[in-house]
């Protein structure tokens, strides 16, 4: 016993002494707080997506608080966020009644070299081009590849920069959306990145393994390219398998972006999202256009949007509670970034 | 009444002073930061010195370039934003940092200054999600005047600071760093 405590003492003083050499960066501290209206053509909740759910209501987002403090090589990023953005419509909280918080990002990293760093905790996903946070999307309302694809993935990888143009990620992660898994750590998963040319990064992902519905094997393409000053294009493209045909999803979202003054830029966003076929039963797609104006002043940032959703198959109702091909809505979002 | 007066006069007096720090331009219309520099120092050890000051400066310079009596290094400074006593990096202005020597006299300039925004990416860090500098001279629209003003005072403190340094670099002695004895004690003699 007194071998083992000896131990750890001498590991702490080295931890101690290595420490002092290291320089320490300040601990960051930032976030965002957002707020909606939204009015549904149909006049009630009507579009299945994530987020903007409540009808002619001003409505909260979340109010989201960031730190992050590095230390020589060590650092660690903590995010959590308060509101129905972040609790009762976030995924884990929700199955805990939505009653506390929503846990966003809980990770320490540690950079072995300038090329290779490890991660371990419970991370924003790799998948895919949309995120929770409202300062991280361009457009307020979320698209379907967003709702149906991982939102947070807990695990432990390894980055390897070969070069600013190009470095690979590969992990192994708990089934999606989970704090602590129920299946083990039963996923891998990896993500190639390249930079072709200045200003257009690309994301090559793959993740397998277990996932809130079963099995599967989710592949993602995320890439966006500023082409000239006032012109950004954006694509994400993804395929779910589920295993024993079980069913999935596939789709493609293009997201051209337009600054047309210093503080003010359009988007459109263009879906097509299609669930698969579960056994006899058919699946069902989607498409959807997204207009989006950003009008940024200081940290606030105002978006105006209106979307058009339609589906064949009549997934919507219309105002008379009716099944309906199309759905639309206008939300007007304030975002304070800080 | 009187010592009031005065106490008020100075506040407004220092408020004046503290406006007039802002970069002054070329002749190309470019925010510089420029000095020149009366030394004993020989024109051969203050360009050796200048270099010392880029090489131990490797995070913030990218490629150099050196004549006899020049040294030419990009540059690269981060920008914060403060809350309270906490703060997180908001953006990166890059610039090109200008070095010259003679005998008896050296001079230095900052300018080309362009700003990059970051945002915070989906796992909490602060990364540039664009590619376009903005010129630090380029007005802002009426939306963007408080930050940019902000963000001015940060990168005219920061090129002030830096030129501080590097003429601090420029005062000082080169001395080889060498590895220091570890300190023992005899424990036979006592």
């Amino acid at each position: 016993m007194k071998k083992l405590l000896s131990a750890i003492f001498g590991m702490a003083c080295t931890t101690c002494a290595l420490a002092q050499e290291t320089p320490t960066s300040p601990l960051e501290f930032s976030g965002s707080v957002d707020t909606y209206y939204k009015y549904d053509f149909a006049k009630r909740p009507n579009i299945p997506t994530s987020f903007v759910s409540d009808h002619n209501s001003v409505s909260l987002g979340m109010l989201d608080l960031v730190l992050k403090k590095k230390t020589g090589k060590a650092s660690f990023v903590g995010e959590i966020s308060f509101g129905p953005r972040g609790q009762s419509q976030s995924i884990p909280d929700a199955a805990a009644n939505g009653s506390s918080f929503h846990i966003q990002n809980l990770y320490v990293n540690y950079d072995f070299s300038d090329k290779f760093a490890m991660t371990a905790g419970y991370m924003g996903t790799f998948i895919g081009y949309e995120v929770i946070s409202p300062v991280g999307n361009f457009n307020y309302s979320t698209s379907y590849l967003f709702t149906n694809g991982p939102f947070q993935n807990a695990g432990i990888k390894a980055t390897y920069k070969f070069s600013d143009k190009v470095s690979l990620m590969a992990g192994l992660f708990n089934d999606w959306n989970l704090y602590s898994a129920t299946r083990g750590v039963s996923s891998v998963g990896g993500q190639l990145m390249i930079s072709p040319v200045e200003g257009w990064t690309a994301y090559i992902n793959a993740l397998t393994g277990a996932d809130p519905y079963g099995y599967g094997t989710i592949v993602d393409l995320t890439t966006s390219y500023q082409i000239t000053k006032a012109f950004k294009l954006g694509l994400n493209a993804a395929n779910y398998d589920m295993a024993d045909d079980a069913g999935g999803y596939a789709g493609v979202a293009l997201y051209p972006q337009v600054a047309v003054a210093d503080a003010v830029t359009l988007g459109l966003r263009g879906e097509y999202f299609k669930n698969k076929d579960v056994g006899a039963t058919p699946g069902t797609a989607y498409t959807g256009l997204t207009l989006t104006a950003n009008i940024k002043s200081g940290g606030l940032t105002f978006i105006p949007e209106v979307r058009l959703d339609h589906n064949g198959d009549k997934p919507f109702l219309n105002k008379t509670g009716g099944a309906a091909p199309n759905a639309g809505q206008f939300s007007l979002a304030a975002v304070y970034a800080f | 009444m009187k010592y009031s007066l005065i106490l008020l006069f100075s506040i407004l007096l220092s408020s004046a002073f503290a406006q007039q720090k802002q970069f002054t331009v070329d002749e190309r219309g470019k925010y510089v930061h420029y000095e020149v520099v009366e030394t004993k120092v020989g024109k051969d050890s203050l360009v050796s010195r200048a270099e010392r000051f880029i090489k131990s400066n490797k995070k913030s310079f990218t490629k150099s370039t050196k004549t006899d009596s020049s040294v030419t290094s990009n540059g690269k400074m981060i920008i914060d934003k403060t809350i309270l006593v906490a703060s997180h990096p908001s953006g990166e202005v890059n610039y090109v940092f200008n070095f010259e020597a003679r005998e008896g006299k050296y001079r230095y300039w900052i300018t080309d200054l362009e700003y990059i925004p970051y945002n915070r990416n989906r796992y909490g860090n602060y990364v540039a999600t664009t590619n376009i500098a903005t010129p630090l001279e380029k007005a802002p629209g009426k939306l963007s005047a408080g930050t940019w003003k902000d963000i001015l005072e940060s990168v005219y403190s920061k090129a002030t600071s830096l030129g501080e340094n590097f003429k601090k670099t420029l005062a000082t002695v080169q001395v080889e760093n060498q590895p220091k004895k570890a300190q023992s004690i005899s424990t036979k003699k006592w």
